[in-house]
């Protein structure tokens, strides 16, 4: 599978909207982040599941609960990879979602590093 | 002002928790739709709700189909949260009874704003309900008494007098006429006259149950309907009425005014059913007879075979 990674161009942030979203609250930002760290790990195994057992139904239904969270984190491509999961699902094409899993893997990857770094700075 | 805020998502819900906090909103929270229906059909529950549109249990859709369906007043505003685009689905969000959509990632300030329109509709709501509720008060009850106004009052009495027939009860009808009530607005004035008859209606309001009808009928004249009052108590509850006016003079402006009345009274079971008409016109008979008995009496209306009883 990592076979398929694609490499990601940065930034996978878009941290004006990201701040704009939050209101410039770094604890906010801070809590939701935690929030994502938490919710992450399952949702990614869900979803890994789902594809290696070709079913669309639920792959439709994490990618589409992916794409919201990364859409609130101003993730606009790891979004658009979530995106392309669910679409896949609904279509029930399950040729292609390995592969799309594995961009989907690579954004997220890009995201949490850049997350994390922007905290660090805010910090007091 | 409250809201309801549901998305399964705890990240989403947790930002707009935050935001809506921050904008001065008591946030109630849910991750799925059946608990934000049953939360927006109560009688008491918030008024604006956040709906994501994909949610388990019911999607938003459907929590906005059972709110219109389940309660009608007062209105709730509620705004569909989805990354749907298209047209139809937009339509379909609309037609489910959402207010308002915003497309995933929504923008803030846009939120708020869209918020703030749906608080403006929710007054201007309020506004036309009570708008609505002064109307009815006027059209159904009298300005200077409050109680019921003449077409109210024996609609009501139409009513009891069907009902008690078909539960085979029986209703105490009382038409009562304050004596020498023009030599009260001759000597002290109108003003004074107006007083006296509001007291009176307060008397009375205050000798009959909650569940009983009082109503201006005409000018000095009142109709009291004593839902399922038993006949042999019914000179008994007019003599209540009749004292509770004499026991005491009205204190007026321009001094204190001795008041009574005269009242006839019938039982609705003595008579069956019988057209309204006829009811007003035996009570009234028996009212006129209580004036020609000398005025602050109650005479009984009931039919030729009955004993016929008269009080004071």
């Amino acid at each position: 599978m990592h076979s398929h990674r694609q490499p990601v161009s940065h930034p996978a942030l878009n941290l004006d909207e990201l701040l704009v979203r939050v209101d410039n609250d770094p604890d906010l930002l801070r809590e939701l982040l935690a929030i994502f760290k938490g919710e992450l790990p399952g949702q990614m195994s869900a979803l890994r599941l789902a594809v290696a057992q070709n079913d669309s139904k639920v792959t439709e239904n994490v990618g589409h609960t992916l794409k919201g969270m990364f859409l609130n984190l101003a993730a606009a491509k790891a979004a658009a990879a979530a995106a392309q999961l669910e679409e896949l699902g609904r279509a029930q094409d399950t040729a292609n979602l390995e592969a799309a899993l594995a961009i989907f893997e690579a954004e997220v990857a890009a995201v949490v590093p850049e997350l994390e770094a922007h905290l660090a700075k805010t910090e007091p | 002002m409250r809201i309801l805020v549901a998305d399964d998502d705890l990240l989403s819900r947790t930002l707009l928790e935050r935001m809506l906090e921050r904008a001065g909103y008591e946030v109630t929270a849910v991750d799925n739709g059946r608990l934000a229906a049953d939360c927006l059909c109560c009688q008491d529950g918030p008024r604006l709700a956040l709906l994501d549109w994909v949610m388990p249990e019911l999607d938003g859709p459907a929590v906005c189909r059972e709110v219109r369906q389940k309660r009608e007043q007062p209105y709730v505003h509620m705004l569909l949260l989805t990354s749907k685009e298209s047209k139809q689905d937009v339509v379909a969000g609309l037609e489910s009874g959402a207010d308002d959509y915003l497309i995933k990632p929504f923008d803030p300030e846009e939120l708020k704003a869209r918020l703030r329109t749906g608080l403006r509709i929710l007054q201007l709501e309020d506004k036309l309900v009570e708008a609505r509720e002064d109307l009815r008060f006027k059209a159904t009850h009298d300005p200077l008494t409050g109680l019921f106004n003449r077409g109210v009052i024996l609609d009501l009495l139409a009513r009891e007098v069907d009902r008690m027939h078909r539960e085979g009860s029986s209703a105490v009808v009382l038409l009562a006429d304050v004596d020498h009530f023009k030599n009260i607005n001759d000597t002290r004035g109108h003003v004074a006259g107006d007083a006296v008859l509001k007291e009176i209606a307060c008397r009375i309001l205050g000798s009959v149950r909650s569940y009983d009808y009082v109503g201006r009928y005409g000018g000095e004249e009142f109709l009291v309907v004593l839902n399922n009052c038993d006949e042999s108590l019914a000179l008994s509850r007019a003599e209540d009425i009749r004292q509770a006016i004499a026991s005491a003079p009205v204190h007026t402006a321009w001094g204190s005014i001795p008041v009574t009345i005269s009242a006839g009274v019938l039982a609705t079971k003595d008579w069956g059913l019988r057209p309204l008409e006829e009811i007003i016109h035996k009570v009234d008979t028996a009212l006129y007879q209580a004036k020609a008995d000398g005025r602050n009496c109650v005479r009984f209306a009931a039919p030729a075979q009955s004993p016929k009883l008269q009080s004071k």
